[in-house]
Parts: structure tokens; C-alpha cells; sequence
């Protein structure tokens, strides 16, 4: 696991950005959680799946990359690249990450009697190993590409307010992905996507822990749910996840590529 | 042939259409028979369809005010699953409405010879290569050593359901029986429930009332009205008049209203079997909130009987049941008190008298009983829930269509009934009669003329070969052979091994299945959450309907 530090300029002013380098988090990601807003964009590249968070069991939208754990199809070893056309929000934002805290109320309750607010406070971390984040040592010129993440004059520097405002969509994409997933459970849109592969080596698979949009359902919705469903917005997202279905032949024959290339 | 179902046709009804369901009665029984019926039979939908303004179906369920449930029944079968399901209940409300805790099986301390290492499981999942071939027998073979072969050595052979079952390992590390990523109803390794019973019966009442379309009166039933033909016409309450019905049916408990009182259908006692006939229940609080449970039910004998011990989420429900004529009250409640401990002098101690048996037969005329006014049993094996689920299935799939053929509906639920009583008065028995404990009780227990004879000529044929399904070939079985297995090589029995000759690979496969197991063992443990942190992930996420 990685060890999250808070961002702090007083210890962080001598580090600098590698944003080219993000990308390379993608290596051994099988999966990508997504949210609602980059679905059209994955959709044109890779299969969108709906998977259970381990430790809660909670759906989530996830780009797939991959068969197997720790396979990613996408990404090029050799070159270290990610291969697809748009980078996903979760690696865009890399080498920075929100810790959510509870803040406790430590002073006493309102007058009114209502509780402190409890709502969740963010902390802004990096990640220190991550290939997207570098350190200067004292009196050495700054590598090709890097930048620092303040000005001379304190402020942000571009590609650190860049991550800050990919750090803003997630956190409220998350949001949006909940109403979502509770809206497709509701209308009991979700099934599990049953999968036999057979690759060029005879090798075959079963794909499991992943789920879909159960089509069935949704071509035999009421009207009225139809249209509940339009006016949330959420219907764009519903026929992305169903036309990235056809992106599995893509990921099937990378795989196929990948085997004969052995 | 002639059929006897002429007899009791009623005369002079145009209109013999069963229309209303009466169930008698607001207990759990109660309340899975009417909701079982108006699921079944799509009451809720007929009640809103416009096209059906004649509804096709009433039922209805009288429950008398301030009755408390008996509360004994707090373990179920892997059964109760199918009929949550068959009720529309999602398993997440259940499971957080009462108090609900996973429950893979049944671990019997003390049972063989009464040590501090006696112990067997009797767990859900079938013994691995069940089925495929007789793993029981070449187990006898390696746990007497007896056939010279070298393939038995290296494996232990000295518990049946350990060497064959991934689930006692389970069990013992306090783990659940699934993920929270598994969805409602499925699991890794088969489970049943232990829930809170007046709960239970608070969440079924609001399910049956505002889901399924049950029509509720709260009221006392004060005498019963009948037909010249001596069908009950109707059952006259306190307050709501006489509420009339086609079929009644009589969850009244030990009162047995109609069953009883009413029709005066004999009482078959089998204390001649099953010498129980008291129980102290009492209802244990947790250490800690963060106290392990267990995920079986642990049933520890003691001198004249056995206590059960069940984990809730909230609390255990503990109860000594024992034999009166080997045990006095006060030995009972010094031996409840030896287990609980003296936290036991602050809680509620509740005596329950248990009158073990049933009615010679159970629907008669248009009445038939379901619960404890059909019969009861010490809570052994938790039968007493499966018996409710499987007659409200009965019930609901073949609810007659109309007075014609009541009778025969009647007369194959007694026969279907009666034989799943008796199967299961004797597996119930079957735990019993291999002991080696010297108490009389226990010694009492093994007498030849205290056993069914049916389960003494099982135990002669088991002499030679295992359990299998060719000695429970009814379609109305109730436990499997596989369950005989667990209970009666866990008590120690150890038939003549099969006299026969065995290919290297018939061995090959079995100990391949021994070896199996080993697998399913290690990977269970590491994948099965504990069981309490499931539990809590259950309240803060829930189960997933997919």
C-alpha cells in the first residue's frame, strides 16, 4: 500500500510534477473505477463494467482492462503508455489523492441542539513513490517536462490546478455514480455478466465478479420509469455501459495479440 | 376403490368455491402460512387490479391481543431462504429487522461420551464427493485401518465432517458462511438463519399486511360455528363478530383451537421416544458489542438432556431442555446456571413445558393445523420452523379449489405429513441412541424398546453400508442421507467397512476428495469474512439484490 502524505508547502516546495507521467499507474490495473461523466469517452475504447467494491460490496463502475487479475491490456510495458485514447479521471489525478476524514465536533453542539456538522472533510495528500511526482534536489535544474506545483508568487501552478479540478469532478462524479447505481438497482437493471472466453491459445476463461445492464429489463421498462430515467440524465450513461459491451471483442483481441506475439 | 372423500362432501353448498382463508392465530406459523398463500396467489395484485372487482381470494388471519410468542423456535433450515424468497422479502431488511445471524450447521459437544474434546459438526454443505461416489465407505475403511492399504495413510480419517466438509473449520474460526460482495440469498457455503422469533413475527405481520395484501384482525376467537355438515362454518370473535371462511387454518399454538378444542383430533404423544418434556430458556447478553458469534448452533448434553445455545446479533438465546422424570427443576436451573454462569441470577429464566408429539392427523374436514397446534419436539435440528415452511408451501401450492376436493387435498397432507414426522422424530432419535455416556437418561435412550423400528432397522442396514439416498426415497423427505451421515459417524458409529474390491483409481478419486477438501478448507478461511463483521457490513451497506 501506498503511504498518503498531506500535501504541505512547507515540506513540499522543492517537488515538482511529471504529468506525462501519470499514465503509468495504469500498469497491473485490471480495473479503473469510473464516474458517470467519462463514460461516453471509455466507452469508446474499452468495456464498462459494473463490479463490487471488496470491502463494502457496493457497486462501482469500472473500466476494464483486462482478463485477469492484474492485467492490463491497455497499457504498453515497453513503453510505459497507456494506449487508449482518454485517461480516465482516477489517473489523470495522479500522484494526488482526497483523504476523507470525519471531523469530529469538539466544540459543543449548537444552540439550536444540532449536532456539529459531521459532513466528511477532505485532506489534500500526494502519493511520494508516484512517477508523477518528483523532488529537486538543491541547486539541480528541473527535469524535462516537470513543473512545479507553486509559483514564485505562491499561487498554483496550471497542472496543479489541473489535478485539483479532476480531485473536484471525482469527488462529485462519485455522488453521481451512487444515484446512479441506486437507480439501476431500483429498477433492478443490473445482472451479472456471464462470460466464457475461448483465446487463440484454446486457453479459456470465465469471467466473474463482473456485471451489465440487463437489456431485458430495460427494453420492458414503464414509460413512466423511462422517463424518470431521462430527466435524471441518466439514460446517456445506461447506453454507454450497453454500447461498450462490443469493446470486449477489442479486449479479447489484444489479448490474442498478446499470446500469438509470445 | 372406492374413495372415503364422499363422506365428508357437504351438502346443500351451491357454491363450494374456497373463497376466504381464516388462519387462526399470529405467531410466525401464522403469519408464513397467510403470507405464503397470499404470495402464492397474488392477493396484493388482485386487490388493485380494476379487472378483478370480484377478488378471487381472501385471507385472513384473527390474532389474539397480548399474546406472546413461545419463542423456542430460533434457528431455521437453509429452507427459510426459498421462503423469504417466496414471500418477496429482501434479505437485507430480514437480516437487520431481527436481529438475524448466519447459521451453517450444528455443533454437538458432550454428545458421545460426555469429555471436554467430544464434539462433532453436523453442517450444511453435503460431505465432499457426495454423490459421486460412496466417500462414507472408504472413510470406514481408513478410520479402522482396516484394509492394509497404503493410500489411507497421511490422512487423519478421526472426523467425518472434518475430513469431508470445509465448514466445521469455518464454524470454528467464528467466519460467515459468505462476502459481503455475494448478493442476497447466495453464499460460498450453504447457511440457514438464527433469528429473533418475536421479531421475526413483528416483520412478517407489516410484510404480510402492507406487501402481500393479508387482511388483519386483532381480536379473541371465543367459539367456533359449524355447518350441519360439522365443517366449520365460522369462528365467532369478541368485538369483529363471526368471521366466516371456506378453509381454517389453526395456528393457535399450544392451545390448538380448532384442531384441538374444536374437533378433538387426537393428540399422539411420543415421550415413549423422546423423553424431553421441559425446557428453561433464557436470554444471554453479549460481553462485548464487538463479542464473536458463532455461526452454528452449539448444543452441549448434559445429564438428563441438552443445552442450546444460539447467536443473535444482539444477544444468545440459551435454554436447557431436559427430561423431567431424570431431573428435577432445581438440577435443571443449577445446570443452566453452570453454563450460562452467574450472570444467570440477573436475567429472566422462562420455564416452557414440552408435551412432545403431534395430531394423529393435521387438516381435517376444512380445517387444518400448522405449528404448534400440529405438534411439537424438543429443539433439536430446528425442526420446528422447517415443519410451518414446508405446510404453508403445501397449503399455498395446493390450495384446493373448492369443497369437492378438499378431502382429497386433506388426505395427502396427512400422509405426506405424518411421514415427515415420523422421519424426523426419528433422526431426532438417531442423535440419541449411540452414546456412550452413563447417566440414565442417555443410558435410558439407547433401550431397544424406547426405538422406532424403522430407525432400528436404518441402524442394522448402516451395520453394513452407509446412509445413502436409496434408504430415503420418498418424495417427502425431510433430511437428507447426508445428514444421517453426519450425525451418526460424529456419534461415533462405525459400520463393517464395504467388503469389496476397490481399482487404484477408486481410491485415487477418493482421496483426491479428501484432498479437495483440504482446498476448499484453506481457501474458505481465507476469503469468509468474520461472522460479526459481516453483520455490522450488512446495517451499513446491505446485501446487493444481484
Amino acid at each position: 500500500m501506498t503511504a498518503l502524505v498531506a500535501l504541505d508547502p512547507k515540506f513540499h516546495h522543492t517537488c515538482y510534477l511529471l504529468p506525462e507521467q501519470a499514465q503509468r499507474h495504469a500498469a497491473g490495473l485490471q480495473l479503473i473505477p469510473l464516474v458517470p461523466a467519462e463514460l461516453s469517452y471509455v466507452a469508446a475504447q474499452q468495456p464498462i463494467v459494473l463490479t463490487k467494491q471488496a470491502d463494502s460490496g457496493q457497486f462501482v463502475l469500472s473500466a476494464l482492462n483486462g482478463f485477469v487479475s492484474g492485467e492490463n491490456l491497455l497499457f504498453a510495458e515497453h513503453s510505459q503508455q497507456w494506449q487508449g485514447l482518454y485517461l480516465p479521471l482516477q489517473l489523470q489525478r495522479q500522484p494526488f489523492f482526497l483523504a476523507q476524514h470525519q471531523v469530529l465536533a469538539l466544540q459543543p453542539a449548537g444552540a439550536d441542539g444540532s449536532a456539529k456538522d459531521n459532513s466528511p472533510q477532505y485532506t489534500l495528500c500526494i502519493d511520494p513513490a508516484s512517477p508523477a511526482l518528483g523532488q529537486q534536489d538543491i541547486g539541480a535544474p528541473l527535469p524535462a517536462g516537470a513543473q512545479r506545483l507553486w509559483l514564485p508568487d505562491g499561487s498554483d501552478s496550471e497542472p496543479f490546478r489541473q489535478a485539483k479540478g479532476v480531485l473536484a469532478e471525482l469527488l462529485q462524479g462519485e455522488q453521481q455514480r451512487a444515484q446512479l447505481i441506486e437507480q439501476l438497482l431500483q429498477l433492478q437493471l443490473i445482472q451479472p455478466l456471464a462470460l466464457d472466453i475461448t483465446f487463440a491459445d484454446h486457453s479459456s476463461l470465465r469471467l466473474q465478479g463482473l456485471y451489465c445492464i440487463d437489456q431485458q429489463r430495460l427494453a420492458a421498462l414503464a414509460p413512466d420509469d423511462i422517463v424518470r430515467l431521462h430527466q435524471a440524465g441518466w439514460l446517456p450513461a445506461i447506453y454507454s455501459i450497453i454500447g461498450s459491451m462490443t469493446q470486449l471483442y477489442r479486449l479479447i483481441e489484444l489479448k490474442n495479440q498478446q499470446l500469438v506475439a509470445r | 376403490m372406492q374413495h372415503s372423500s364422499q363422506q365428508h362432501m357437504p351438502e346443500n353448498t351451491p357454491d363450494s368455491t374456497v373463497k376466504t382463508v381464516v388462519v387462526v392465530g399470529g405467531g410466525n406459523a401464522g403469519w408464513l402460512t397467510a403470507g405464503r398463500i397470499a404470495a402464492e396467489h397474488r392477493i396484493a395484485l388482485q386487490k388493485q387490479s380494476p379487472h378483478h372487482p370480484q377478488q378471487a381470494l381472501r385471507v385472513i388471519l384473527i390474532e389474539a391481543p397480548g399474546i406472546a410468542p413461545i419463542g423456542v423456535g430460533e434457528g431455521t433450515w437453509p429452507t427459510m431462504r426459498s421462503t423469504l424468497l417466496a414471500l418477496g422479502i429482501r434479505e437485507t431488511d430480514f437480516i437487520n429487522a431481527c436481529e438475524v445471524s448466519f447459521k451453517q450447521g450444528a455443533k454437538f459437544a458432550r454428545w458421545v461420551d460426555g469429555s471436554a474434546e467430544d464434539f462433532y459438526y453436523h453442517p450444511l454443505v453435503l460431505p465432499q464427493g457426495f454423490g459421486k461416489t460412496d466417500m462414507a465407505g472408504f472413510w470406514q475403511h481408513g478410520s479402522q485401518q482396516q484394509a492394509g492399504q497404503q493410500q489411507i495413510k497421511g490422512w487423519d480419517w478421526s472426523s467425518f465432517a472434518n475430513d469431508l466438509s470445509y465448514q466445521p473449520a469455518v464454524c470454528e474460526a467464528s467466519k460467515a458462511p459468505k462476502t459481503i460482495r455475494h448478493p442476497e440469498y447466495a453464499a460460498l457455503a450453504n447457511y440457514a438463519y438464527h433469528l429473533d422469533s418475536g421479531k421475526f413475527g413483528v416483520f412478517l405481520q407489516k410484510h404480510c399486511i402492507e406487501q402481500l395484501g393479508v387482511e388483519h384482525i386483532v381480536d379473541t376467537v371465543v367459539a367456533v360455528h359449524s355447518q350441519p355438515c360439522g365443517d366449520i362454518a365460522g369462528v365467532e370473535t369478541e368485538q369483529h363478530g363471526v368471521i366466516h371462511g371456506d378453509l381454517f387454518v389453526d395456528c393457535s399454538g399450544f392451545s390448538a383451537l380448532l384442531i384441538g378444542k374444536h374437533y378433538q383430533v387426537p393428540f399422539v404423544s411420543c415421550r415413549d421416544v423422546l423423553f424431553i418434556d421441559r425446557a428453561l430458556a433464557v436470554q444471554v447478553p453479549y460481553d462485548s458489542p464487538d463479542a464473536e458469534i458463532a455461526s452454528h448452533t452449539i448444543s452441549t448434553a448434559q445429564d438428563a438432556g441438552w443445552i442450546w445455545d444460539i447467536g443473535l446479533q444482539h444477544r444468545r438465546g440459551v435454554g436447557y431442555v431436559y427430561a423431567s422424570r431424570y431431573c428435577s427443576d432445581d438440577e435443571a436451573h443449577a445446570t443452566l446456571r453452570r453454563y450460562v454462569g452467574p450472570a444467570l441470577d440477573q436475567l429472566q429464566v422462562r420455564p416452557i413445558q414440552i408435551n412432545s408429539g403431534h395430531r394423529a392427523h393435521f387438516w381435517h374436514r376444512n380445517c387444518v393445523a400448522v405449528g404448534l397446534a400440529a405438534g411439537f419436539l424438543e429443539p433439536l435440528e430446528a425442526s420446528a420452523l422447517v415443519l410451518v415452511e414446508l405446510s404453508a408451501q403445501f397449503i399455498a401450492a395446493q390450495l384446493p379449489a373448492n369443497r369437492q376436493v378438499m378431502d382429497i387435498v386433506a388426505r395427502r397432507f396427512n400422509d405426506t405429513f405424518l411421514y415427515r414426522w415420523q422421519r424426523i422424530i426419528d433422526f431426532l432419535k438417531l442423535h440419541y441412541v449411540l452414546t456412550r455416556r452413563p447417566e440414565p437418561f442417555w443410558q435410558d435412550n439407547c433401550k431397544a424398546d424406547t426405538i422406532p423400528a424403522s430407525l432400528q432397522d436404518l441402524l442394522l442396514l448402516w451395520q453394513h453400508r452407509a446412509p445413502g439416498d436409496l434408504d430415503f426415497t420418498s418424495n417427502n423427505e425431510v433430511f437428507p442421507a447426508a445428514s444421517y451421515q453426519y450425525v451418526l459417524y460424529g456419534m461415533g458409529f462405525r459400520g463393517q467397512p464395504p467388503a469389496r474390491a476397490y481399482a487404484p483409481a477408486d481410491w485415487d478419486l477418493a482421496l483426491s476428495q479428501l484432498e479437495h477438501n483440504r482446498k476448499l478448507t484453506a481457501q474458505a478461511l481465507a476469503t469468509l469474512p468474520s461472522h460479526r463483521e459481516l453483520l455490522n457490513k450488512i446495517r451499513q451497506f446491505g446485501l446487493s439484490p444481484v
